[in-house]
Protein backbone atom coordinates (compact mmCIF):
# COMPACT_ATOMS: atom_id res chain seq x y z
CA UNK A 1 0.00 0.00 0.00
CA UNK A 2 1.27 3.49 -0.86
CA UNK A 3 1.66 5.69 2.19
CA UNK A 4 2.01 8.81 0.07
CA UNK A 5 0.23 9.18 -3.25
CA UNK A 6 0.59 12.42 -5.17
CA UNK A 7 -1.15 12.85 -8.52
CA UNK A 8 -0.70 15.89 -10.73
CA UNK A 9 -0.18 18.26 -7.79
CA UNK A 10 -0.18 21.94 -8.67
CA UNK A 11 0.41 24.90 -6.35
CA UNK A 12 0.34 28.51 -7.40
CA UNK A 13 0.80 31.06 -4.61
CA UNK A 14 -1.49 34.09 -4.52
CA UNK A 15 -0.11 36.81 -6.76
CA UNK A 16 2.55 34.53 -8.29
CA UNK A 17 2.93 34.61 -12.07
CA UNK A 18 3.40 30.88 -12.39
CA UNK A 19 2.94 27.78 -10.21
CA UNK A 20 5.70 26.75 -7.80
CA UNK A 21 4.71 23.10 -8.21
CA UNK A 22 3.65 22.10 -11.72
CA UNK A 23 1.80 18.81 -11.96
CA UNK A 24 3.98 16.69 -9.69
CA UNK A 25 3.20 12.96 -9.34
CA UNK A 26 4.95 10.28 -7.27
CA UNK A 27 4.22 7.64 -4.67
CA UNK A 28 6.00 6.35 -1.57
CA UNK A 29 5.40 2.83 -0.27
CA UNK A 30 4.95 1.86 3.38
CA UNK A 31 8.27 1.81 5.22
CA UNK A 32 10.10 3.35 2.30
CA UNK A 33 12.86 5.91 2.82
CA UNK A 34 12.19 8.58 0.21
CA UNK A 35 14.36 11.58 -0.65
CA UNK A 36 12.98 14.64 -2.42
CA UNK A 37 15.95 16.59 -3.75
CA UNK A 38 16.30 19.78 -5.69
CA UNK A 39 17.93 23.20 -5.65
CA UNK A 40 16.63 26.15 -3.61
CA UNK A 41 13.22 27.27 -4.85
CA UNK A 42 12.55 24.02 -6.70
CA UNK A 43 9.27 23.39 -4.82
CA UNK A 44 10.38 20.96 -2.10
CA UNK A 45 9.08 22.83 0.95
CA UNK A 46 5.89 23.82 -0.88
CA UNK A 47 5.23 20.13 -1.61
CA UNK A 48 6.00 19.07 1.97
CA UNK A 49 3.71 21.81 3.35
CA UNK A 50 0.84 20.58 1.18
CA UNK A 51 1.45 16.96 2.16
CA UNK A 52 1.35 17.88 5.87
CA UNK A 53 -1.90 19.89 5.41
CA UNK A 54 -0.41 23.26 6.38
CA UNK A 55 -0.75 24.68 2.86
CA UNK A 56 -3.65 24.35 0.43
CA UNK A 57 -3.09 22.94 -3.04
CA UNK A 58 -4.29 24.59 -6.23
CA UNK A 59 -5.22 21.27 -7.88
CA UNK A 60 -4.35 17.61 -7.96
CA UNK A 61 -4.89 14.72 -5.61
CA UNK A 62 -2.86 13.82 -2.51
CA UNK A 63 -3.43 10.89 -0.15
CA UNK A 64 -1.45 10.09 2.98
CA UNK A 65 -1.92 6.59 4.44
CA UNK A 66 -4.99 6.31 2.21
CA UNK A 67 -6.59 9.53 3.53
CA UNK A 68 -7.31 12.53 1.33
CA UNK A 69 -5.42 15.58 2.65
CA UNK A 70 -8.41 17.88 2.25
CA UNK A 71 -11.42 15.70 3.02
CA UNK A 72 -9.72 13.75 5.82
CA UNK A 73 -7.14 16.26 7.02
CA UNK A 74 -7.50 15.29 10.68
CA UNK A 75 -6.75 11.62 9.98
CA UNK A 76 -3.76 12.66 7.88
CA UNK A 77 -2.45 14.81 10.76
CA UNK A 78 -2.70 11.87 13.14
CA UNK A 79 -0.44 9.85 10.87
CA UNK A 80 2.31 12.37 10.22
CA UNK A 81 5.18 13.93 12.09
CA UNK A 82 7.26 16.78 10.74
CA UNK A 83 10.48 18.64 11.33
CA UNK A 84 9.92 21.99 9.66
CA UNK A 85 12.65 23.73 7.70
CA UNK A 86 12.42 26.76 10.01
CA UNK A 87 12.49 26.26 13.81
CA UNK A 88 8.95 26.30 15.25
CA UNK A 89 9.55 26.26 19.00
CA UNK A 90 7.99 28.54 21.59
CA UNK A 91 10.91 30.57 23.00
CA UNK A 92 8.96 31.38 26.17
CA UNK A 93 8.75 27.72 27.21
CA UNK A 94 11.43 25.27 28.31
CA UNK A 95 12.55 22.46 26.02
CA UNK A 96 10.44 19.92 27.91
CA UNK A 97 7.39 22.20 27.94
CA UNK A 98 7.60 22.40 24.14
CA UNK A 99 7.60 18.60 23.93
CA UNK A 100 4.75 18.33 26.46
CA UNK A 101 2.69 20.79 24.44
CA UNK A 102 3.15 18.66 21.32
CA UNK A 103 2.49 15.32 23.06
CA UNK A 104 -0.75 16.63 24.59
CA UNK A 105 -1.99 18.10 21.31
CA UNK A 106 -1.37 14.72 19.68
CA UNK A 107 -3.48 13.07 22.39
CA UNK A 108 -0.58 11.08 23.82
CA UNK A 109 -1.56 12.01 27.39
CA UNK A 110 -3.62 14.46 29.39
CA UNK A 111 -2.00 17.79 30.18
CA UNK A 112 -0.40 18.20 33.63
CA UNK A 113 1.22 21.43 34.84
CA UNK A 114 4.65 19.93 35.63
CA UNK A 115 6.94 17.27 34.14
CA UNK A 116 6.88 15.28 37.38
CA UNK A 117 3.10 15.10 37.24
CA UNK A 118 3.09 13.76 33.66
CA UNK A 119 2.52 10.00 33.18
CA UNK A 120 5.59 7.77 33.55
CA UNK A 121 5.29 6.63 29.90
CA UNK A 122 5.69 10.22 28.74
CA UNK A 123 8.57 10.96 31.10
CA UNK A 124 10.46 7.82 30.08
CA UNK A 125 10.02 8.47 26.38
CA UNK A 126 11.18 12.09 26.69
CA UNK A 127 14.27 11.04 28.66
CA UNK A 128 15.02 8.24 26.21
CA UNK A 129 14.78 10.52 23.16
CA UNK A 130 16.74 13.29 24.92
CA UNK A 131 19.55 10.85 25.59
CA UNK A 132 19.61 9.66 21.99
CA UNK A 133 20.03 13.16 20.57
CA UNK A 134 22.15 14.29 23.52
CA UNK A 135 20.12 17.09 25.09
CA UNK A 136 19.23 15.55 28.46
CA UNK A 137 21.08 18.36 30.27
CA UNK A 138 19.18 21.05 28.40
CA UNK A 139 15.71 19.57 28.78
CA UNK A 140 14.54 21.99 31.45
CA UNK A 141 16.24 25.09 30.13
CA UNK A 142 14.34 27.86 28.33
CA UNK A 143 14.54 27.66 24.53
CA UNK A 144 16.18 31.10 24.49
CA UNK A 145 19.22 29.59 26.21
CA UNK A 146 19.69 26.71 23.74
CA UNK A 147 21.99 26.90 20.73
CA UNK A 148 20.57 26.49 17.21
CA UNK A 149 21.82 22.90 17.08
CA UNK A 150 20.23 22.05 20.43
CA UNK A 151 16.92 23.53 19.26
CA UNK A 152 17.08 21.36 16.16
CA UNK A 153 17.62 18.27 18.31
CA UNK A 154 14.63 19.26 20.40
CA UNK A 155 12.48 19.52 17.28
CA UNK A 156 13.62 16.02 16.34
CA UNK A 157 12.42 14.66 19.70
CA UNK A 158 9.16 16.51 19.30
CA UNK A 159 8.50 15.07 15.84
CA UNK A 160 9.13 11.51 17.04
CA UNK A 161 7.34 11.58 20.38
CA UNK A 162 4.05 10.36 18.89
CA UNK A 163 5.71 7.69 16.72
CA UNK A 164 4.23 8.87 13.39
CA UNK A 165 3.54 6.47 10.51
CA UNK A 166 4.97 9.00 8.05
CA UNK A 167 7.80 11.25 9.11
CA UNK A 168 8.46 14.38 7.03
CA UNK A 169 11.95 15.77 7.47
CA UNK A 170 12.45 19.14 5.82
CA UNK A 171 16.22 19.62 5.99
CA UNK A 172 16.36 18.08 9.47
CA UNK A 173 20.11 18.22 10.03
CA UNK A 174 20.58 21.87 9.15
CA UNK A 175 22.77 23.35 11.88
CA UNK A 176 23.73 20.01 13.45
CA UNK A 177 27.33 18.93 14.00
CA UNK A 178 28.65 15.73 12.39
CA UNK A 179 28.26 13.60 15.53
CA UNK A 180 24.66 14.72 16.08
CA UNK A 181 23.86 14.14 12.40
CA UNK A 182 25.12 10.59 12.61
CA UNK A 183 23.26 10.00 15.89
CA UNK A 184 20.06 11.27 14.33
CA UNK A 185 20.31 9.05 11.27
CA UNK A 186 21.12 6.01 13.39
CA UNK A 187 18.02 6.70 15.46
CA UNK A 188 15.80 7.30 12.43
CA UNK A 189 16.98 4.01 10.94
CA UNK A 190 16.12 2.29 14.25
CA UNK A 191 12.66 3.88 14.19
CA UNK A 192 12.18 2.70 10.61
CA UNK A 193 13.27 -0.82 11.42
CA UNK A 194 11.16 -1.07 14.56
CA UNK A 195 7.94 0.67 13.51
CA UNK A 196 8.10 0.52 9.71
CA UNK A 197 7.95 4.32 9.59
CA UNK A 198 7.85 5.86 6.14
CA UNK A 199 10.36 8.71 5.89
CA UNK A 200 10.08 11.61 3.45
CA UNK A 201 13.29 13.63 3.40
CA UNK A 202 14.40 16.86 1.82
CA UNK A 203 18.02 17.82 2.38
CA UNK A 204 20.88 19.82 1.01
CA UNK A 205 23.36 17.23 2.32
CA UNK A 206 23.06 14.86 -0.63
CA UNK A 207 25.18 12.19 1.09
CA UNK A 208 22.30 11.78 3.59
CA UNK A 209 20.15 10.50 0.72
CA UNK A 210 22.73 7.95 -0.41
CA UNK A 211 20.99 5.10 1.42
CA UNK A 212 17.38 5.95 0.63
CA UNK A 213 15.12 3.53 -1.24
CA UNK A 214 13.89 6.05 -3.77
CA UNK A 215 14.98 9.52 -4.79
CA UNK A 216 13.00 12.13 -6.71
CA UNK A 217 14.68 15.13 -8.24
CA UNK A 218 12.52 18.23 -8.58
CA UNK A 219 13.55 21.29 -10.52
CA UNK A 220 11.50 24.37 -11.40
CA UNK A 221 8.43 22.70 -9.87
CA UNK A 222 8.61 19.57 -12.02
CA UNK A 223 9.80 16.04 -11.28
CA UNK A 224 12.90 15.44 -13.39
CA UNK A 225 13.73 11.91 -12.25
CA UNK A 226 12.32 9.40 -9.78
CA UNK A 227 14.17 6.13 -9.18
CA UNK A 228 16.62 4.41 -6.83
CA UNK A 229 19.92 6.21 -6.12
CA UNK A 230 21.79 3.43 -7.99
CA UNK A 231 19.62 3.82 -11.08
CA UNK A 232 20.08 7.57 -10.93
CA UNK A 233 23.85 7.29 -10.70
CA UNK A 234 23.96 4.75 -13.53
CA UNK A 235 21.75 6.83 -15.79
CA UNK A 236 23.75 10.03 -15.29
CA UNK A 237 27.31 8.92 -14.62
CA UNK A 238 29.81 6.26 -15.55
CA UNK A 239 32.30 4.55 -13.28
CA UNK A 240 35.87 5.60 -13.90
CA UNK A 241 39.37 4.26 -13.48
CA UNK A 242 41.93 6.82 -12.43
CA UNK A 243 45.34 5.80 -13.75
CA UNK A 244 48.83 7.17 -14.13
CA UNK A 245 52.23 5.84 -15.15
CA UNK A 246 55.83 7.05 -15.12
CA UNK A 247 55.58 6.97 -18.92
CA UNK A 248 52.19 8.60 -19.31
CA UNK A 249 52.59 8.87 -23.10
CA UNK A 250 53.02 5.08 -23.35
CA UNK A 251 49.88 4.62 -21.28
CA UNK A 252 47.73 6.96 -23.39
CA UNK A 253 49.11 5.39 -26.61
CA UNK A 254 48.20 1.95 -25.30
CA UNK A 255 44.68 3.10 -24.39
CA UNK A 256 44.26 4.52 -27.89
CA UNK A 257 45.51 1.27 -29.43
CA UNK A 258 43.05 -0.73 -27.32
CA UNK A 259 40.21 1.59 -28.37
CA UNK A 260 39.47 2.69 -24.80
CA UNK A 261 38.25 6.28 -24.35
CA UNK A 262 40.10 8.44 -21.84
CA UNK A 263 40.65 12.01 -20.70
CA UNK A 264 43.67 13.56 -19.04
CA UNK A 265 42.81 15.81 -16.14
CA UNK A 266 45.75 15.68 -13.74
CA UNK A 267 45.55 11.88 -14.07
CA UNK A 268 44.40 9.64 -16.90
CA UNK A 269 40.69 9.00 -16.47
CA UNK A 270 39.22 5.95 -18.18
CA UNK A 271 35.45 5.45 -18.03
CA UNK A 272 34.24 1.86 -18.10
CA UNK A 273 30.88 0.10 -18.36
CA UNK A 274 31.15 -3.46 -17.07
CA UNK A 275 34.22 -4.50 -15.06
CA UNK A 276 37.34 -2.56 -14.05
CA UNK A 277 39.25 -5.86 -14.08
CA UNK A 278 38.69 -6.21 -17.88
CA UNK A 279 40.37 -2.86 -18.51
CA UNK A 280 43.28 -3.35 -16.11
CA UNK A 281 44.12 -6.86 -17.33
CA UNK A 282 44.57 -5.55 -20.89
CA UNK A 283 47.15 -2.89 -19.96
CA UNK A 284 50.88 -3.64 -20.30
CA UNK A 285 52.22 -0.22 -19.21
CA UNK A 286 53.53 -0.21 -15.63
CA UNK A 287 51.03 1.83 -13.55
CA UNK A 288 51.97 4.14 -10.69
CA UNK A 289 48.38 5.11 -9.83
CA UNK A 290 45.31 2.88 -9.92
CA UNK A 291 42.05 3.97 -8.34
CA UNK A 292 38.39 3.19 -8.99
CA UNK A 293 36.03 6.12 -8.76
CA UNK A 294 32.50 5.09 -7.75
CA UNK A 295 30.15 8.02 -8.49
CA UNK A 296 28.19 9.30 -5.51
CA UNK A 297 24.61 10.48 -5.48
CA UNK A 298 25.97 13.99 -5.07
CA UNK A 299 27.94 13.57 -8.33
CA UNK A 300 24.76 12.44 -10.04
CA UNK A 301 22.79 15.32 -8.51
CA UNK A 302 25.33 17.92 -9.66
CA UNK A 303 25.44 16.33 -13.12
CA UNK A 304 21.66 16.42 -13.24
CA UNK A 305 21.55 20.12 -12.34
CA UNK A 306 24.28 20.94 -14.86
CA UNK A 307 22.42 18.95 -17.53
CA UNK A 308 19.16 20.73 -16.67
CA UNK A 309 20.96 24.05 -16.97
CA UNK A 310 22.42 23.07 -20.33
CA UNK A 311 19.02 21.87 -21.58
CA UNK A 312 17.35 25.08 -20.41
CA UNK A 313 20.04 27.15 -22.18
CA UNK B 1 15.91 1.47 21.68
CA UNK B 2 12.99 1.18 24.07
CA UNK B 3 9.84 -0.43 22.78
CA UNK B 4 7.77 2.03 24.79
CA UNK B 5 5.13 3.71 22.67
CA UNK B 6 2.67 6.19 24.05
CA UNK B 7 -0.88 5.26 23.18
CA UNK B 8 -3.72 7.46 22.10
CA UNK B 9 -6.44 6.16 24.36
CA UNK B 10 -8.66 9.14 24.87
CA UNK B 11 -12.03 9.80 23.26
CA UNK B 12 -12.41 12.58 20.69
CA UNK B 13 -14.16 14.86 23.19
CA UNK B 14 -11.44 14.33 25.80
CA UNK B 15 -8.76 15.06 23.23
CA UNK B 16 -10.42 18.31 22.20
CA UNK B 17 -10.79 19.39 25.84
CA UNK B 18 -7.20 18.34 26.49
CA UNK B 19 -6.02 20.46 23.57
CA UNK B 20 -7.98 23.47 24.92
CA UNK B 21 -6.31 23.01 28.33
CA UNK B 22 -2.88 22.52 26.73
CA UNK B 23 -3.04 25.69 24.64
CA UNK B 24 -4.50 27.59 27.60
CA UNK B 25 -1.69 26.36 29.87
CA UNK B 26 0.90 27.48 27.34
CA UNK B 27 -0.55 31.00 27.36
CA UNK B 28 -0.64 31.12 31.15
CA UNK B 29 2.94 29.80 31.43
CA UNK B 30 4.15 32.42 28.97
CA UNK B 31 2.25 35.13 30.89
CA UNK B 32 3.75 34.09 34.21
CA UNK B 33 7.24 34.16 32.69
CA UNK B 34 6.77 37.64 31.28
CA UNK B 35 7.08 40.35 33.94
CA UNK B 36 6.17 42.99 31.36
CA UNK B 37 2.81 41.38 30.68
CA UNK B 38 2.06 41.05 34.40
CA UNK B 39 2.98 44.71 35.05
CA UNK B 40 0.83 45.74 32.07
CA UNK B 41 -2.23 43.86 33.29
CA UNK B 42 -1.90 45.48 36.71
CA UNK B 43 -1.13 48.96 35.34
CA UNK B 44 -4.17 49.00 33.04
CA UNK B 45 -6.68 49.15 35.94
CA UNK B 46 -4.78 52.13 37.35
CA UNK B 47 -5.17 53.99 34.07
CA UNK B 48 -8.67 52.84 33.19
CA UNK B 49 -10.34 52.79 36.58
CA UNK B 50 -8.14 55.17 38.56
CA UNK B 51 -7.60 57.95 36.02
CA UNK B 52 -10.43 57.75 33.47
CA UNK B 53 -13.01 56.41 35.93
CA UNK B 54 -11.94 58.75 38.74
CA UNK B 55 -12.18 61.77 36.47
CA UNK B 56 -15.64 60.77 35.21
CA UNK B 57 -16.84 60.20 38.77
CA UNK B 58 -15.74 63.63 39.86
CA UNK B 59 -17.19 65.47 36.87
CA UNK B 60 -20.14 63.49 35.44
CA UNK B 61 -21.69 61.49 38.22
CA UNK B 62 -24.60 63.78 39.17
CA UNK B 63 -28.31 63.37 38.26
CA UNK B 64 -28.20 59.81 36.91
CA UNK B 65 -30.64 58.27 39.36
CA UNK B 66 -28.12 55.67 40.44
CA UNK B 67 -24.69 55.53 42.04
CA UNK B 68 -22.22 56.15 39.18
CA UNK B 69 -19.18 54.62 40.91
CA UNK B 70 -20.67 51.15 41.11
CA UNK B 71 -22.10 51.45 37.57
CA UNK B 72 -18.69 52.36 36.24
CA UNK B 73 -16.83 49.70 38.24
CA UNK B 74 -18.95 46.92 36.67
CA UNK B 75 -18.36 48.52 33.27
CA UNK B 76 -14.62 48.66 33.84
CA UNK B 77 -14.51 45.03 35.00
CA UNK B 78 -16.15 43.80 31.80
CA UNK B 79 -14.20 46.25 29.67
CA UNK B 80 -10.97 44.98 31.20
CA UNK B 81 -11.91 41.38 30.36
CA UNK B 82 -12.55 42.34 26.74
CA UNK B 83 -9.52 44.60 26.42
CA UNK B 84 -6.87 42.31 27.93
CA UNK B 85 -8.24 39.19 26.20
CA UNK B 86 -8.15 41.01 22.85
CA UNK B 87 -4.58 42.14 23.50
CA UNK B 88 -3.65 38.54 24.30
CA UNK B 89 -5.15 37.38 21.02
CA UNK B 90 -2.80 39.75 19.19
CA UNK B 91 0.00 37.37 20.19
CA UNK B 92 -1.27 35.05 17.42
CA UNK B 93 0.75 37.29 15.13
CA UNK B 94 3.87 36.55 17.24
CA UNK B 95 3.09 32.84 16.92
CA UNK B 96 2.91 33.27 13.17
CA UNK B 97 6.27 35.10 13.14
CA UNK B 98 8.05 32.33 15.05
CA UNK B 99 6.28 29.65 12.95
CA UNK B 100 4.60 28.26 16.05
CA UNK B 101 1.19 28.45 14.35
CA UNK B 102 2.49 25.75 11.97
CA UNK B 103 3.19 23.49 14.93
CA UNK B 104 -0.36 23.98 16.21
CA UNK B 105 -2.04 23.68 12.82
CA UNK B 106 -0.35 20.41 11.93
CA UNK B 107 -1.73 18.77 15.10
CA UNK B 108 -4.79 16.50 14.82
CA UNK B 109 -7.21 18.67 16.78
CA UNK B 110 -9.98 21.04 15.82
CA UNK B 111 -8.85 24.57 14.96
CA UNK B 112 -11.74 25.85 17.11
CA UNK B 113 -10.23 24.07 20.14
CA UNK B 114 -6.90 25.79 19.48
CA UNK B 115 -8.57 29.18 19.30
CA UNK B 116 -10.70 28.58 22.43
CA UNK B 117 -7.55 27.51 24.30
CA UNK B 118 -5.80 30.67 23.16
CA UNK B 119 -8.72 32.85 24.28
CA UNK B 120 -9.03 31.18 27.68
CA UNK B 121 -5.27 31.46 28.17
CA UNK B 122 -5.45 35.17 27.41
CA UNK B 123 -8.38 35.35 29.83
CA UNK B 124 -5.99 34.57 32.69
CA UNK B 125 -4.27 37.95 32.27
CA UNK B 126 -7.70 39.57 31.89
CA UNK B 127 -8.88 38.12 35.19
CA UNK B 128 -5.69 39.39 36.89
CA UNK B 129 -6.58 42.84 35.51
CA UNK B 130 -10.10 42.38 36.79
CA UNK B 131 -8.70 41.79 40.28
CA UNK B 132 -6.53 44.91 39.87
CA UNK B 133 -9.61 46.91 38.88
CA UNK B 134 -11.43 45.74 42.02
CA UNK B 135 -8.47 46.82 44.18
CA UNK B 136 -8.35 50.26 42.53
CA UNK B 137 -12.15 50.49 43.02
CA UNK B 138 -11.71 49.60 46.67
CA UNK B 139 -9.14 52.36 47.08
CA UNK B 140 -11.63 54.77 45.45
CA UNK B 141 -14.27 53.63 47.93
CA UNK B 142 -16.37 51.60 45.42
CA UNK B 143 -17.28 48.05 46.43
CA UNK B 144 -19.50 45.26 45.13
CA UNK B 145 -21.38 42.63 47.19
CA UNK B 146 -19.11 39.56 47.52
CA UNK B 147 -21.73 37.00 46.46
CA UNK B 148 -22.57 38.95 43.30
CA UNK B 149 -18.92 39.54 42.60
CA UNK B 150 -18.31 35.80 42.66
CA UNK B 151 -21.12 35.38 40.14
CA UNK B 152 -19.41 37.89 37.85
CA UNK B 153 -16.17 35.99 38.32
CA UNK B 154 -17.96 32.79 37.29
CA UNK B 155 -19.25 34.53 34.16
CA UNK B 156 -15.88 36.07 33.30
CA UNK B 157 -14.53 33.16 31.17
CA UNK B 158 -17.67 33.39 29.02
CA UNK B 159 -17.18 37.12 28.63
CA UNK B 160 -13.50 36.61 27.74
CA UNK B 161 -14.56 34.02 25.18
CA UNK B 162 -16.90 36.59 23.62
CA UNK B 163 -14.21 39.29 23.58
CA UNK B 164 -11.57 36.90 22.25
CA UNK B 165 -13.88 35.55 19.55
CA UNK B 166 -14.59 39.09 18.39
CA UNK B 167 -10.86 39.87 18.32
CA UNK B 168 -10.27 36.68 16.29
CA UNK B 169 -12.51 38.03 13.53
CA UNK B 170 -9.89 40.67 12.78
CA UNK B 171 -6.62 39.27 14.16
CA UNK B 172 -7.03 35.97 12.32
CA UNK B 173 -6.49 37.82 9.05
CA UNK B 174 -3.54 39.96 10.15
CA UNK B 175 0.11 39.03 9.77
CA UNK B 176 1.79 42.19 11.09
CA UNK B 177 2.21 42.97 14.77
CA UNK B 178 1.77 46.69 14.22
CA UNK B 179 -1.50 46.12 12.36
CA UNK B 180 -2.65 43.67 15.05
CA UNK B 181 -2.13 46.25 17.81
CA UNK B 182 -4.04 48.81 15.78
CA UNK B 183 -6.82 46.29 15.21
CA UNK B 184 -7.07 45.62 18.96
CA UNK B 185 -7.52 49.34 19.58
CA UNK B 186 -10.14 49.48 16.85
CA UNK B 187 -12.03 46.66 18.53
CA UNK B 188 -11.66 47.81 22.12
CA UNK B 189 -12.08 51.57 22.04
CA UNK B 190 -15.44 51.87 20.23
CA UNK B 191 -16.88 49.13 22.42
CA UNK B 192 -15.88 50.91 25.61
CA UNK B 193 -17.98 53.92 24.61
CA UNK B 194 -20.72 52.31 22.52
CA UNK B 195 -21.50 49.42 24.88
CA UNK B 196 -22.00 51.57 27.97
CA UNK B 197 -18.94 50.52 29.94
CA UNK B 198 -18.43 53.96 31.42
CA UNK B 199 -21.20 56.08 29.94
CA UNK B 200 -24.88 55.01 30.13
CA UNK B 201 -26.36 54.32 26.69
CA UNK B 202 -30.03 54.09 27.66
CA UNK B 203 -30.76 57.21 25.63
CA UNK B 204 -28.67 56.37 22.54
CA UNK B 205 -30.47 56.70 19.21
CA UNK B 206 -29.85 56.47 15.46
CA UNK B 207 -26.57 54.99 14.26
CA UNK B 208 -25.13 54.88 17.78
CA UNK B 209 -28.09 52.80 18.94
CA UNK B 210 -27.63 50.33 16.05
CA UNK B 211 -23.90 50.08 16.69
CA UNK B 212 -24.41 49.52 20.42
CA UNK B 213 -26.77 46.62 19.67
CA UNK B 214 -24.15 45.05 17.38
CA UNK B 215 -21.45 45.12 20.06
CA UNK B 216 -21.13 41.83 21.97
CA UNK B 217 -19.85 43.75 24.99
CA UNK B 218 -23.24 45.53 25.30
CA UNK B 219 -24.87 42.22 26.27
CA UNK B 220 -21.99 41.11 28.52
CA UNK B 221 -22.16 44.42 30.38
CA UNK B 222 -25.92 44.31 30.68
CA UNK B 223 -25.76 40.74 32.00
CA UNK B 224 -23.10 41.71 34.56
CA UNK B 225 -25.19 44.68 35.71
CA UNK B 226 -28.31 42.50 35.88
CA UNK B 227 -26.38 40.26 38.30
CA UNK B 228 -25.08 43.14 40.43
CA UNK B 229 -28.29 45.19 40.49
CA UNK B 230 -30.73 42.27 40.87
CA UNK B 231 -33.30 43.09 43.58
CA UNK B 232 -32.27 46.75 43.88
CA UNK B 233 -34.43 49.83 43.06
CA UNK B 234 -31.85 50.94 40.44
CA UNK B 235 -32.29 47.76 38.36
CA UNK B 236 -34.71 49.30 35.84
CA UNK B 237 -32.61 52.42 35.30
CA UNK B 238 -29.39 50.49 34.79
CA UNK B 239 -30.29 47.18 33.08
CA UNK B 240 -31.62 47.35 29.52
CA UNK B 241 -32.51 43.77 28.56
CA UNK B 242 -33.81 40.56 30.09
CA UNK B 243 -30.82 38.40 31.21
CA UNK B 244 -32.12 35.54 29.05
CA UNK B 245 -31.97 37.81 25.99
CA UNK B 246 -28.44 38.84 27.00
CA UNK B 247 -27.42 35.18 27.27
CA UNK B 248 -28.93 34.38 23.89
CA UNK B 249 -27.25 37.37 22.23
CA UNK B 250 -23.89 36.50 23.82
CA UNK B 251 -24.20 32.87 22.72
CA UNK B 252 -25.10 33.73 19.11
CA UNK B 253 -22.45 36.44 18.74
CA UNK B 254 -19.73 34.35 20.43
CA UNK B 255 -20.37 31.22 18.37
CA UNK B 256 -20.67 33.29 15.18
CA UNK B 257 -17.46 35.24 15.80
CA UNK B 258 -15.62 32.09 16.93
CA UNK B 259 -16.51 30.08 13.84
CA UNK B 260 -15.84 32.94 11.42
CA UNK B 261 -12.66 34.05 13.22
CA UNK B 262 -11.28 30.50 13.32
CA UNK B 263 -12.12 30.04 9.64
CA UNK B 264 -10.33 33.28 8.71
CA UNK B 265 -7.32 32.31 10.83
CA UNK B 266 -7.00 28.79 9.42
CA UNK B 267 -7.55 29.97 5.85
CA UNK B 268 -5.07 32.84 6.11
CA UNK B 269 -2.40 30.41 7.33
CA UNK B 270 -3.21 27.79 4.71
CA UNK B 271 -4.31 29.75 1.64
CA UNK B 272 -1.17 31.54 0.64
Amino acid sequence: MSMIEVNNLVKQYKGAKEPSVKGVSFSVERGEFFAFLGPNGAGKTTTISILTTTLSKTSGEVKIAGFDIEKEARKVREKVGIIFQQPSLDPQLTAEQNIRFHACLYGMCGYRPTFKMMPAAYRNRVMELAEIVGIQDALFKPIKKLSGGMQRKLEIIRSLIHTPAVLFLDEPTQGLDAVSRRGLWDYINDVRNQYGTTVFLTTHYIDEAENVDKVCLINHGKIAACCSPEEMKNSLLRQELILDAEDRTALTNELTTLGLPYTVNGRVIVPYQESAQDVISRLQTKLTVLRIHEPSLEDAYVEFLNKSGRDAA
Amino acid sequence: MSTLVLARKQSRVFRELNSVVTVMAREITAYLKSPGAAIMSLAMPLVMMGMIGGNLMQNMAGGLGFEFGQFMLVGMLVNMLFMITSMGMASMVDDHDIDFNQEMLVSPVSRVSLVIGKILGSAFAAIVSMAGTLIVGLIMGITLPLGKLLLILALSPLMCLTGGALAMLVIGLIKSKKAANLAVNLIVMPQMFLSGAIIPINNSSGVLLVLSRLMPMTYCLDLARAVIYAGTPEYDSVVMFNPALNFAAIAVLTVGCLILGTFFFAQSEKNR
